[in-house]
């Protein structure tokens, strides 16, 4: 993504933040962002977008092309959004990032409907279980390998993800 | 109960249970339960408490039995033989999905050597009569990110019900129904676990895996009417349909789609009429 679109998207976020709009889908070619604001006046997490979208492989300057799994839902952060800008750099090489060890899709919870196993902002243990990934049904529960804050999760209920994709961001304590 | 009670008539003999199973890794491991929430649930709690790879869980009747997703399984007393194995394989945690294609492959030859039955099997491992299922495998692992801690294989199989509840008429059935008579869920047990010790026994040798799996999908191919030609529906939060094509090397299946070749990760495969 190069910084005229990125520029575009902080503007977009500005605009929806500004008229109150709390759920955004943008579908462009292979590109697609969703945005999702958590409370009404609340800024959303402009810098972790950024980060997200900066850490991309981008294979052309333009049209933008992204594989769309990538790209979680950003929600908003309880601090405001320059504090959190200045968090998430410096958080950042500490967080501990749980991977997939096997193809599947990802689910949240044991069962659909039933609570998700966590949510961001839990502390969880370590070999608590955070998700199931389910391949050929063999439900493997993946477990946190480190106690501490859950900071992100990068996929949604039902997606399907390779092996060693990005599940959560795990703030170790 | 009196000896014309169709439960105690076929109550399982543990001693005789062992005796066959003496040179597999299950003999001397078999837990029974009269009646339990579920199987699995219990063989994967006793297995963070330090359980040996082998132990075998099965019980006369489920109280909460569980299939996949929101699924429960209907495990009504002493008509099913409901069952949880324990596993400890020195494997990978993408190495031990063909547990779950070769635990339904053994099912399937157990079945066979019992009652002479050919099941067909809906990928990866229903297996049916006809259009109706009559044993489900739920497989649940605990991995660290290079090997396998534990597996517990779940394995559901309709031996002697004569009927089934409204809401499953429809797509279940039972080895009494298909056949008028009545099976021996002993002689069933010994039967899958025996063909089980020959899967795993492949698919841990030390020549390494690829034999077993190369073997795995061949019979697959040769025993399942669902893996080429079938016009399916896969469920899913974007459910599609198109026409079956093959597994591709990992064991999952291929569906070819108005939108070109996909590939189904996990269950949830439907026929479309």
């Amino acid at each position: 993504m190069n910084p005229e679109e990125m520029k575009e998207l902080k503007e977009l976020i500005e605009f929806l933040k500004e008229n109150k709009i709390g759920e955004f889908d943008l579908e462009r070619g292979d590109l697609k962002v969703r945005l999702k604001f958590a409370q009404e006046g609340q800024s959303p997490d402009l810098a972790s977008l950024a980060r997200l979208l900066a850490a991309q492989p981008v294979a052309a300057p333009a049209p933008i092309h992204l594989p769309p799994a990538v790209l979680p839902e950003v929600y908003a952060q309880q601090t405001p959004a320059a504090e959190a800008a200045k968090a998430a750099e410096a958080e950042d090489a500490s967080l501990h990032i749980v991977k997939s060890p096997i193809v599947g899709t990802f689910y949240e919870s044991p069962s659909p409907g039933a609570p998700a196993f966590c949510k961001i902002g839990d502390q969880v243990e370590n070999g608590q279980v955070l998700c199931i990934i389910e391949a050929m049904k063999l439900m493997n529960e993946i477990e946190s390998d480190v106690a501490g804050e859950v900071v992100k999760r990068f996929v949604q209920s039902g997606q399907p993800v390779e092996y060693g994709q990005q599940l959560f961001a795990v703030r170790p304590r | 109960m009196s000896t014309h009670d169709g439960i105690s008539a076929d109550a399982f003999d543990l001693h005789a249970l062992n005796e066959s199973l003496a040179r597999t890794r299950f003999a001397g491991k078999l837990h029974h339960f009269a009646s339990i929430g579920s199987t699995s649930t219990h063989a994967m709690a006793q297995a963070d408490e330090a359980a040996p790879d082998g132990d075998v869980y099965f019980a006369d009747e489920q109280t909460a039995g569980r299939g996949r997703g929101a699924h429960s399984w209907s495990s009504p007393a002493g008509t099913g033989l409901y069952f949880s194995v324990l596993l400890r394989p020195r494997l990978s945690p993408g190495d031990a999905l063909w547990f779950s294609l070769a635990a339904g492959l053994a099912v399937h030859a157990a079945v066979e050597r019992v009652t002479s039955l050919r099941a067909d099997i809906r990928w990866p491992n229903d297996l049916l009569l006809g259009k109706h299922k009559f044993c489900g495998i739920l497989t649940e692992m605990n991995a660290e990110v290079t090997r396998v801690r534990h597996l517990v294989i779940g394995i559901g199989i309709n031996v002697r019900q004569p009927e089934f509840p409204e809401d499953i008429r429809k797509i279940a059935t039972s080895l009494r129904l298909e056949t008028g008579r009545d099976w021996s869920r002993q002689d069933l047990l010994a039967a899958v676990l025996s063909q089980l010790e020959a899967e795993i026994a492949v698919l841990t040798s030390p020549s390494g895996i690829e034999e077993a799996t190369t073997n795995i999908l061949k019979r697959l191919e040769q025993k399942s009417s669902w893996i080429r030609g079938k016009r399916v529906f896969v469920e899913g939060m974007e459910g599609y349909e198109g026409v079956t094509e093959g597994l591709d090397q990992r064991g999952f299946l291929r569906i070819r789609t108005a939108k070109g070749l996909k590939t189904v990760l996990s269950g949830g495969v439907r026929e479309q009429s």
